[in-house]
């Protein structure tokens, strides 16, 4: 853990859209604290992912594909959740229960397609905005101790 | 005063007359004046003393007539020392002494007959002594009337006064006055049958020598007096003192762990000081003769210092321990027919227990119905969510482990009688095994042989092995490395079809050193698990095709109807039971549905359920489907560890001589196997090698448990003796299927 502590330590401050722990966990996984080639080759894969997703999210979105857009929620939750990506984390899970015609909790409602759809696309909107934030703030930090 | 004094005299020195013929030392006295002076004081109990006067005095007053009183009255005399006392000062007392040898005046003040006798030389004179003794001095008088009190006395005896006066006003000054006066009552008490005595019995005044009275306080706290013997040491005072803070230091400390500080006064009669602390061997009487020549003030008392920490009684923190440990114990002795032994009895795959046991183990304390047993009852235990970010940090690891690293002590004590049967029976001694107390406890039962600890430390230790090699990792044996020694050779699927998230769980195997393969899919995943040798199976459980529960119910469902591990004796829930242990022989597993080397599935594949998902109803529904455990994404990679220590571990127990075989097999084809079984995986043929011959070190071990496993369940071993044939043909077949 002495590695992870050190990293830490130079780590900036990601701040509330980043679970620091969880990032620090893959940022331990790195041979090399000068390049970071693995950690950021996970995160940015993670960019392209997201970048997909969102694509996708929005025919989807056009489609009117609840269930398309619900596995894409969980899709983007996985990876985001990984990387310790709270805001966008969240923001998808809330997508993927209103793609199931449930609330934000997992309930079952009764709400209507274009309700959801309308509390997806929301949700799309809000996603994105987090996830700019979470990119802005890693590109940063790649920028900063990368070569 | 002065009219006082002038009355008092007369008084006083008859009584000197009397007193002084006591001590035939006193002549002496005015030439070393104040050695005598010293006994005195102390024997006098000054500050006893001076409150009895005070006492005393008060009740005096009112009466107000010294005159008729005769000396040899304690009443009367004590009302003198009360005007004395306040009027004269304490700068007084303490210059004079070295103004008047004499000091022993204050004693004479004190109560105590004792140095009355000796003083009485120079106290004739005034007095003043003690009046409150008078009493006393009558007694002594009879002894020798002959002595006369000097002359020079009554200055001296004025001056020392005061000192008395200080005593008294000391503790009003003090805050506690209500301490005080409770101290001064009791002290009182005491003294009034001393007074009593004085009368009654010549003896009593040597007795009185002996004792005095000195003040002591904790730091912070109101003084406080024990009383000691002339000779006393320190190191007696101590003593004295744990009796008298029978509490608060009588029952933690032991008289050695007691230092006592004095505060120096200084001769200018401030009370700046410095301190000493005093040895053991020091003389008291001398030390407070010395440091206070005009007698000890209550705020003078000596400082009782303790050490910190408190004396082992019956060491609590130990006995936590032990304490946990019993509580476990029983249940361990429960389960296993080997308390001792590390894996035995919850690995046993015949036990039906196992499953739960397993179950239970990683995620938390909570009870956790296994999950097949989930299936029969219909019912779904609680879920402890391991997920949970504060464990991660937190102590888990150290915690049972450590302890437990049994001392033979501790296992036979607990032992229940099950357990000592068996111990008996295999084991006479207490049992060698250390090797892990953890064992014991079901929820670590799997990890024993690795350390704990290797989790957090090793991992960067690897890392720094590592960092030579840039991104590459190398797979292949490094003997050195940590992680052999830690990770049983296990061989993990991992199923996940986030790119993302599988690229890390990947990472993270290598750097753990274990086998692994990958599948992106539910369907995919269950005909990689139909390869067989998985030990572990990480499961998202959203996945697309087949979802993680659906692939885990399937991997159940054939694990039922091929009579693998648990299923093959345990109950009748599989129809195929009936049929017997024949694998695929029986009509019950279509051609479809058996597996190819049965050798390679010596029990249950371990499913460990990967969700991002909070939801409670989510946990409950992966142990429903036949999962073993769960972890919330994201994965925290130490408990992602501990999962495969344990559950690693578990399974290389039973499947110890499928790793035997594993270690030749994998050597000589490794190659072909890989190219088999994997489309996803990553490993190679070195990073197998390795892993198995890491995993040799450890079989020692496992091999003793392992064999007293099979003596017990002897029936559980018919397809594992098959294993041996099989194991060849195993690597790369798949649906062959056999008739």
């Amino acid at each position: 853990m002495a590695e992870s502590e050190n990293g830490s330590m130079a780590l900036p401050d990601f701040g509330d859209s980043i679970d620091a722990l969880t990032f620090e966990q893959i940022l331990e996984m790195d041979d090399d604290e000068e390049d970071r080639e693995f950690s950021k080759s996970i995160v940015y894969g993670f960019f392209e992912q997201a970048d997909a997703t969102f694509k996708k999210m929005d025919s989807a979105l056009k489609d009117n594909d609840l269930s398309a857009l619900s596995s894409l929620g969980h899709f983007l939750k996985g990876s985001s959740a990984t990387l310790g990506l709270t805001k966008v984390k969240d923001s998808c899970e809330k997508i993927q229960h209103y793609g199931q015609r449930k609330d934000v909790n997992g309930n079952p409602t009764h709400d209507n397609d274009a309700r959801c759809l309308s509390l997806i696309s929301d949700t799309v909107k809000v996603v994105k905005a987090d996830y700019e934030e979470v990119e802005r703030v890693l590109k940063r930090f790649y920028g900063d101790t990368g070569k | 005063m002065g009219d006082l004094k002038a009355r008092l005299k007369p008084l006083f020195r008859r009584s000197s007359t009397f007193s002084s013929p006591k001590s035939p030392k006193s002549p002496k006295s005015p030439k070393s004046p104040k050695t005598p002076v010293f006994e005195a004081a102390p024997t006098g109990d000054t500050p006893a003393d001076g409150q009895s006067v005070s006492k005393t005095s008060l009740r005096l007053k009112t009466k107000k007539s010294p005159f008729t009183i005769p000396v040899y009255e304690e009443k009367e005399v004590p009302p003198q020392l009360p005007p004395l006392t306040p009027i004269e000062t304490e700068s007084l007392g303490r210059g004079d002494l070295e103004q008047s040898p004499n000091t022993s005046v204050e004693a004479r003040g004190l109560p105590q007959p004792s140095s009355l006798e000796r003083d009485n030389p120079t106290l004739t004179v005034e007095a003043p002594t003690p009046q409150s003794r008078g009493g006393e001095v009558g007694g002594v008088n009879a002894r020798d009337p002959g002595h006369l009190a000097e002359p020079d006395a009554g200055s001296t005896i004025t001056s020392r006064r005061p000192s008395i006066a200080d005593r008294r006003q000391s503790p009003a000054h003090d805050n506690q006055s209500r301490l005080i006066t409770s101290l001064s009552q009791s002290e009182s008490l005491q003294l009034q049958p001393t007074a009593t005595d004085y009368f009654g019995e010549a003896l009593v005044p040597a007795k009185m020598q002996q004792h005095k009275k000195i003040w002591v306080k904790r730091p912070g706290s109101s003084a406080t007096q024990v009383i000691i013997n002339e000779e006393d040491l320190v190191d007696d005072v101590r003593d004295m003192i744990l009796k008298k803070y029978a509490n608060s230091l009588g029952r933690n400390f032991d008289s050695p762990d007691v230092t006592l500080r004095i505060l120096y006064r200084r001769p200018s009669g401030r009370h700046s000081q410095t301190e000493r602390v005093l040895g053991p061997e020091e003389s008291v009487s001398k030390i407070l003769e010395l440091h206070y020549p005009g007698g000890q003030s209550v705020e003078e008392a000596l400082i009782i210092d303790v050490p910190q920490r408190r004396t082992p009684k019956h060491s609590p923190h130990l006995a936590m321990p032990y304490y946990l440990h019993d509580d476990l114990r029983p249940r361990e002795n429960g389960t296993d027919y080997f308390p001792p032994m590390p894996l035995q009895g919850p690995h046993s795959p015949h036990l039906p227990s196992n499953l739960s046991v397993s179950s239970t183990q990683g995620v938390s304390h909570h009870p956790v119905a296994h999950s097949i047993g989930v299936l029969a009852a219909g019912q779904v235990p609680k879920l402890p969510s391991p997920g949970a970010r504060i464990a991660r940090h937190s102590q888990h690891r150290p915690k049972y482990g450590r302890q437990h690293t049994s001392s033979p002590t501790v296992i036979q004590g607990a032992g229940n009688a099950p357990t000592h049967d068996n111990l008996k029976s295999s084991n006479p001694q207490p049992l060698p095994t250390p090797p892990i107390p953890e064992e014991l406890s079901p929820r670590k039962a799997v990890t024993p042989p690795l350390p704990r600890a290797s989790s957090p430390g090793p991992r960067s230790k690897v890392l720094v092995t590592k960092r030579s090699k840039k991104g590459i990792e190398q797979t292949s044996a490094a003997p050195g490395s940590v992680r052999d020694g830690a990770v049983p050779p296990i061989n993990v699927l991992i199923v996940e079809d986030n790119i993302i998230n599988l690229r890390l769980l990947e990472a993270f195997m290598k750097r753990l050193k274990v086998r692994w393969s990958t599948a992106m899919n539910g369907k995919d995943a269950v005909m990689k698990w139909r390869e067989g040798g998985f030990h572990l199976v990480l499961m998202d459980i959203q996945l697309p095709v087949m979802n993680g529960l659906d692939a885990t119910k399937e991997i159940r469902r054939l694990e039922r109807v091929n009579s693998i591990g648990v299923f093959s004796n345990s109950a009748s829930s599989t129809p195929t039971f009936a049929n017997g242990e024949g694998v695929g022989v029986d009509r019950v597993p279509g051609i479809e549905d058996s597996l190819m080397n049965t050798a390679l599935f010596k029990s249950p594949v371990i499913i460990v359920a990967l969700t991002a998902s909070s939801l409670q109803s989510d946990r409950h529904e992966a142990l429903a489907a036949g999962c073993n455990d769960f972890l919330t994404k994201p994965v925290n990679f130490e408990w992602l560890t501990r999962k495969v220590m344990e559950w690693g571990c578990m399974q290389a127990l039973i499947d110890f001589d499928g790793w035997r075989k594993w270690k030749d097999f994998s050597q000589t084809k490794a190659a072909e196997k890989a190219a088999g079984q994997s489309t996803g995986s990553g490993k190679s043929p070195k990073a197998m090698n390795g892993k198995v011959q890491a995993g040799g070190g450890k079989k020692e071990k496992e091999k003793m448990t392992l064999a007293l496993v099979k003596e017990n369940k002897a029936s559980s071993e018919d397809t594992g003796t098959s294993t041996d044939t099989n194991g060849d043909s195993g690597s790369g077949n798949e649906i062959t299927g056999r008739p």
